[in-house]
């Protein structure tokens, strides 16, 4: 079972929900994951570059037969490590929520 | 202000984490919602399970039959099609679900009894009753290919 690890670079709204998709599903498209974020490109660009700096999230830039290079799709995924620390800060949120007494 | 959202981003309360996780699961709720299943996508694995079926007509049953290389083709167009589907929606799904498992075994079995129905009509004579058969094939693999996806997208809504 995962340790529970309060993550501060995860935790700050926009990532943590960013993770929360992503530790959904496989891959996301770009403009998926904002749309159902429901923020800008600039503002999810930023959250994202933070991730990755943090070495918790990766892209992908996908082929795109019949899209200009402005419409291509870009893929975003969890990485192990990222996996591993969203998990570790669920466990963590989830022991805050539900305190043991 | 500054100061007491950055302390609730590193100390949050009990309320605070419980809404951080009851938004996860809202935001889960939402992207799955928002998918709308590619029927005329998933239409495509009818018509290649349709094309499949169909060339038993053109085979010669008996000792001397040899498989079509069309079942070969349609693996690739069943990969090309997989390929197409992900980048409609945008999603490449890390679990699909028993549904889907359950969905392509069963379009599995059907294609191969519908084939070998089809090579037992071609064998009496029937070539034109094999057109009923591959029809049977689109109408099955499009129906369950649907089942496949909606149970992938239940496991991203549920899980």
């Amino acid at each position: 079972m995962t340790d529970a690890r309060f993550d501060e670079t995860i935790h700050a709204p926009v990532r943590l929900r960013t993770c929360g998709l992503l530790r959904a599903v496989d891959q996301l498209d770009f403009a998926v994951l904002r749309d159902a974020l429901e923020v800008s490109d600039a503002t999810l660009s930023k959250h994202l570059k933070t991730l990755a700096s943090a070495g918790y999230v990766a892209h992908t830039k996908g082929a795109s037969v019949g899209r200009n290079d402005a419409r291509r799709i870009t893929w975003i995924a969890l990485t192990s490590q990222g996996k591993s620390a969203f998990d570790s800060h669920m466990r963590a949120l989830q022991e805050i929520a539900t305190p043991k007494h | 202000m500054l100061s007491v959202m950055e302390n609730n981003f590193t100390h949050p309360s009990a309320a605070e984490a419980a809404d951080a996780l009851q938004e996860l699961a809202d935001d889960r709720t939402h992207l799955a919602s928002n998918i709308r299943v590619p029927w005329p996508l998933l239409a495509g694995f009818g018509a290649l399970a349709a094309w499949w079926v169909a060339t038993a007509a053109s085979t010669t049953p008996g000792e001397n039959y040899e498989p079509p290389i069309t079942g070969w083709l349609a693996l690739v167009g069943v990969f090309v099609i997989a390929h197409l589907i992900r980048r409609e929606i945008g999603v490449r799904f890390s679990k699909m679900g028993a549904g889907a498992s359950w969905s392509m075994a069963g379009i599995l079995v059907t294609c191969f009894a519908l084939f070998s129905v089809s090579l037992g009509l071609v064998s009496f004579g029937l070539h034109w009753a094999v057109s009923l058969t591959s029809v049977a094939a689109f109408g099955v693999t499009t129906l369950l290919s649907g089942v496949a996806f909606r149970s992938a997208i239940d496991k991203l809504h549920n899980d």
